[in-house]
């Protein structure tokens, strides 16, 4: 049985949905911890004053601002809390837009949200009427002392709650500057790479790609705690490109044979 | 321009491009630093040795990955590229799909690749990929590898660029067995064609800007505040919660009916939920030019809830509404 990680309600027009918030990601990605070389001795991460060069105990450490270079606002836990927003334990949505014009980039993190103890048909209502109008809610909420905005939506049938990224947060593309190339691609390039785009189509399916880099990982650290050698991958570099149109025209024909 | 984290290939069919990647997004949230209560001074880590005690150089240090019989292995850096030297310096694109089969759960972090260079032919051939990409609502699904996981990875256009965005793993998608997904029981077709008229009656354009952190905003004004030696307090824990209506077709009823005479126009009533923090200088004008103490004595006198934790622009909504 997962465990919950927020309790609240979601409320739409006068509509107070009881629902649950769980974990919806986790990483497998295989992690190590950090070890001294020499001795294999555990790292440890310990804090010193700057100005007195002693270790300092936890107890003695705050959160501080810099204002001007030097100077510093100190804050409390609670001082820091007190900006965390709505206590209140309730997402209210306050405008639904189109859910597939939300660009990738402002998608957060995800959560799945279940019904609550009680209103099981108000949470199917809302899950239904999302689902038949393409849209998301957008709503805010305090979660862990702070304030996010969320993006409600169907997925299966449960739904999903993302928190958003704000839009002050994305970097804009005019900020990754590159000249372009003093001829743009001919048309008969672009029509032969999109013939190959299409000839790599598929329906995305998430089961069908597995991290193998993990596994290998995994393997090679099997053979170096029995003490064998770790394989040598097999694997070449890709090679430059000098001719677009003949790189083109042998990767559709690769395609085909 | 932001640093690049990262540079190697783009690779797709026999293209080869040399590209660099940086971050999409730049983190604006308050920076704080660990101070020494005593004397303000800042707080530096070091790393130590357990063993010895002694402080440890950060090239001595090492990976170790503790396995199930108790055994330590210790990897180094070079191993781990060893393991696939052409996917930490390759993105790998595998397939096409459609942007709306990948579901937003998927996605990670995004950033943005660029050609690396001043070759005309990689210039050239990163424009194809753009031209080509862009014609059509697909996502290139590659992978790669960087510091010590492999990526899966969708590439899309976005502002005449390539956006990548790394993506989770399908088994790092948590299954919701044991979630209460409310039952099979379809809702009636009256209640749901309430409910979808209220959505579309709630509808409005994504537009990104309207929403603005107003933790970041509220977080600047405890700040600003402390500075000014004020006192802060933190706003008492809510306990009650709003109870389930007993009938939802009445619910649906009025709620339709409370968004029917909001601004009356469908975007509008949206438009205007989100749009709740106008710049200071569209406010109402007296209001505006009131300072926080004072708009929190208005907020006292007519019995505001929260209005301690609430900053300056907040009140003013509030006294506004």
């Amino acid at each position: 049985m997962p465990r919950s990680v927020w309790n609240g309600t979601v409320t739409f027009g006068v509509i107070a949905v009881p629902v649950k918030l769980y974990t919806a990601t986790e990483s497998r990605t295989v992690s190590f911890r950090e070890v001294h070389l020499e001795d294999q001795g555990k790292i440890e991460h310990r804090r010193f004053c700057s100005k007195e060069g002693e270790e300092v105990p936890y107890g003695e450490i705050v959160k501080g601002f810099e204002i001007r270079e030097g100077e510093y606002v100190v804050l409390a836990k609670e001082e820091v809390e007190a900006a965390a927003g709505d206590r209140s334990k309730v997402i209210a949505l306050e405008a639904f837009v189109e859910a597939a014009a939300i660009d990738p980039v402002f998608f957060a993190k995800t959560y799945f949200m279940g019904a609550g103890d009680a209103g099981t048909d108000a949470y199917r209502l809302l899950r239904d009427a999302l689902g038949q109008t393409g849209r998301a809610g957008l709503g805010r909420f305090t979660f862990h002392n702070r304030e996010y905005l969320a993006a409600v939506r169907p997925l299966d049938d449960i739904l999903a709650l993302h928190t958003m990224r704000f839009a002050d947060e994305i970097v804009p593309g005019s900020d990754i500057d590159f000249s372009a190339p003093s001829r743009k691609p001919q048309e008969k390039e672009v029509e032969m790479a999109g013939r190959l785009v299409d000839s790599l189509h598929e329906k995305f399916d998430p089961g069908k790609r597995t991290d193998t880099y993990r596994e290998a990982v995994l393997e090679m650290i099997d053979r170096k705690a029995s003490g064998k050698k770790p394989r040598k991958a097999k694997e070449k570099p890709p090679e430059e490109t000098p001719d677009l149109m003949a790189a083109l025209e042998a990767s559709l024909a690769g395609k085909k044979g | 321009m932001p640093r690049p984290i990262w540079s190697g290939s783009l690779s797709f069919g026999l293209v080869n491009v040399p590209v660099v990647m940086f971050s999409a997004v730049r983190d604006q949230s308050l920076r704080f630093n660990q101070l020494h209560e005593p004397d303000g001074a800042r707080i530096e880590t070091k790393r130590f040795c357990a063993e010895e005690g002694k402080e440890v150089p950060f090239e001595e240090i090492a990976r170790a990955f503790d396995t199930d019989d108790g055994k330590t292995v210790v990897i180094t850096d070079d191993e781990l590229q060893e393991v696939a030297p052409r996917r930490t310096r390759t993105i790998d694109i595998e397939a096409f799909a459609d942007l709306a089969d990948v579901d937003p759960i998927y996605f990670d972090h995004p950033y943005f690749l660029a050609p690396i260079g001043e070759a005309d032919g990689t210039k050239r051939a990163y424009q194809l990929l753009v031209e080509a990409m862009g014609r059509q609502e697909r996502v290139a699904i590659g992978r790669f590898v960087m510091r010590t996981k492999e990526y899966l990875v969708a590439i899309q256009v976005r502002d005449e660029r390539l956006a990548l965005t790394t993506m989770r793993w399908g088994d790092e998608i948590r299954s919701t067995d044991g979630i209460d997904t409310g039952g099979a029981r379809k809702p009636a077709k009256a209640q749901l064609e309430q409910a979808v008229a209220l959505i579309e009656a709630l509808g409005t354009e994504w537009d990104p800007p309207a929403w603005e952190d107003r933790y970041r905003a509220r977080l600047e004004d405890v700040v600003e505040r402390k500075r000014k030696g004020q006192t802060i307090k933190a706003p008492k824990e809510a306990t009650e919660q709003p109870s389930p209506v007993p009938d939802l077709m009445a619910a649906l009823e009025k709620s339709l009916a409370e968004a029917g005479s909001g601004s009356g126009s469908k975007s509008g009533s949206g438009k205007k939920a989100a749009a709740k923090q106008p710049p200071a200088e569209a406010r109402d004008g007296d209001l505006a030019d009131l300072s926080r103490e004072e708009l929190y004595e208005r907020a006292q006198k007519e019995d505001v809830s929260g209005r301690s934790s609430m900053s300056k622009e907040e009140l003013i909504d509030v006294l506004e509404g």
